[in-house]
């Protein structure tokens, strides 16, 4: 897919690449966007277009990696927007899932216990990821900025290596869940609702490698170099 | 699918050595790195056959490794110094020494090539368990370690590892609590023989 210029419609995002309505959300942009450009509606909510475009780029092509570009965005911009976006995963996606999960359930006539192992390991699932975003939050992206603030390293050790591990460990999961279900699971449910919890799921799994693409490869890689740095 | 080689070893010798063997028989793409460390920044690769030639005795990086076993079909040489019949690392999917002739390389090249083009094709296999597979599964959802796994059933440890990778490639299930949920659904076990708290 062709990648989208300053000077491009903010409109046209959304027509060509609807899997954008979240992400766009994340930096404050709601619709209603008229005829402006993308750096118009950038310099009127006070965003960076630059980064606003290589997060959006990133998105739409999975080729597209402007390493050198976002290595230049100071670390505090990719956090804010990680932030955000473990938000999203939280307050609205997690939920959602959980929500249609549900109605798999309550369309199960009878002899239902697979599925319900199907829902423990979902929780199971959740619970995991929910405690990686944690650790996130509260340890290392204030160790990041706290890094960078007072350009001294830590004396309790770096944050950084664990990190790229538990990403392995949660998409471990999340892909022994649908296998479990597109494999294995016999279909005893409403095709319907199972549908929309599958995509939901699979358009989630999506999502959360595009994140971990941005914090694997970016920020940490970003991160290790400055520590490295400081270290001399 | 494109062929990606790589050869890591400290000497220069080795790396150059080999490379120069397998491009007079083969056209493909090899890259030499002096470390398994700087197989990380190969970590963009997708949609390859990948084989590694590892020197054995050395660092390998196996975090990059399975960064790349993620996107790609991966396969480990273990290249050894010396003659090694005994020394079987389970890590390798083959073992290379440094006097093989140029016949056991291309002959191992071939190999490697034809399990890619049997993988290629999964529905061949049609992805039953064996029985022997099903215990494996029992066991490991009653959470026992490889070796508890391999004394109960009489066997080595490297075969209860081998067991597991074929249960994994069957069932595209990976973690122990997927494996456990498995087990239930299909029988192989009963929920009251597991504590669901902790296994899943």
């Amino acid at each position: 897919m062709e990648l989208f210029r300053r000077e491009d419609k903010m409109s046209s995002l959304i027509t060509r690449n609807y899997n954008l309505l979240p992400v766009i959300n994340r930096f404050g942009i709601r619709l209603g966007f008229k005829e402006k450009t993308i750096a118009e509606v950038c310099q009127e909510k006070n965003i960076d277009t630059d980064f606003f475009l290589a997060i959006v780029n990133t998105y739409t092509d999975e080729s597209y990696f402007p390493e050198a570009e976002f290595l230049s965005f100071s670390p505090v911009l990719l956090i804010d927007y990680l932030k955000n976006t473990h938000r999203y995963y939280i307050n609205y996606v997690l939920p959602k899932i959980e929500q249609l999960l549900n109605k798999v359930m309550e369309s199960c006539p009878d002899n239902c216990s697979s599925l319900k192992m199907i829902n423990t390991f979902y929780q199971k699932y959740k619970s995991e990821l929910l405690l990686h975003l944690k650790l996130e939050d509260e340890k290392v992206f204030p160790y990041i900025l706290n890094l960078y603030e007072n350009k001294t390293l830590s004396p309790e050790g770096s944050f950084i290596e664990v990190i790229e591990n538990e990403h392995t460990n949660v998409e471990v999961k999340l892909s022994d869940l649908e296998n479990l279900i597109i494999r294995h699971l016999s279909p005893n449910y409403e095709d319907n609702a199972m549908n929309e919890f599958l995509t939901a799921l699979l358009q989630f799994e999506n999502d959360l490698n595009d994140h971990a693409r941005i914090e694997d490869h970016i920020l940490i890689t970003k991160v290790i170099e400055f520590e490295k740095e400081l270290k001399k | 699918m494109k062929e990606n080689v790589f050869i890591v070893h400290r000497s220069e010798i080795i790396r150059k050595g080999l490379s120069l063997i397998l491009q007079e028989y083969f056209k493909m793409e090899i890259t030499q790195l002096n470390s398994a460390k700087d197989l990380s920044s190969f970590a963009g690769i997708s949609g390859s056959i990948m084989i590694l030639i590892l020197e054995a005795q050395a660092d390998l990086n196996l975090r990059a490794i399975d960064q790349l076993r993620k996107n790609n079909e991966v396969c480990l040489v273990g290249f050894y110094a010396e003659n090694s019949d005994d020394q079987v690392d389970q890590t390798f999917d083959y073992q290379l020494n440094q006097f093989a002739s140029p016949i056991q390389i291309q002959k191992l090249i071939q190999v490697i090539r034809q399990s890619g083009n049997k993988n290629k094709n999964p529905m061949q296999d049609n992805g039953e368990l064996t029985s022997r597979e099903k215990e494996v599964i029992k066991l490991i959802a009653l959470g026992l370690a490889n070796k508890e796994i391999a004394d109960k059933l009489f066997i080595s440890i490297h075969t209860v590892i081998s067991h597991r990778k074929n249960i994994t490639e069957k069932l595209g299930i990976k973690s122990i609590s997927g494996l456990t949920v498995y087990a239930i659904m299909n029988n192989l076990l009963d929920i009251q023989d597991i504590n669901p708290e902790e296994l899943i």
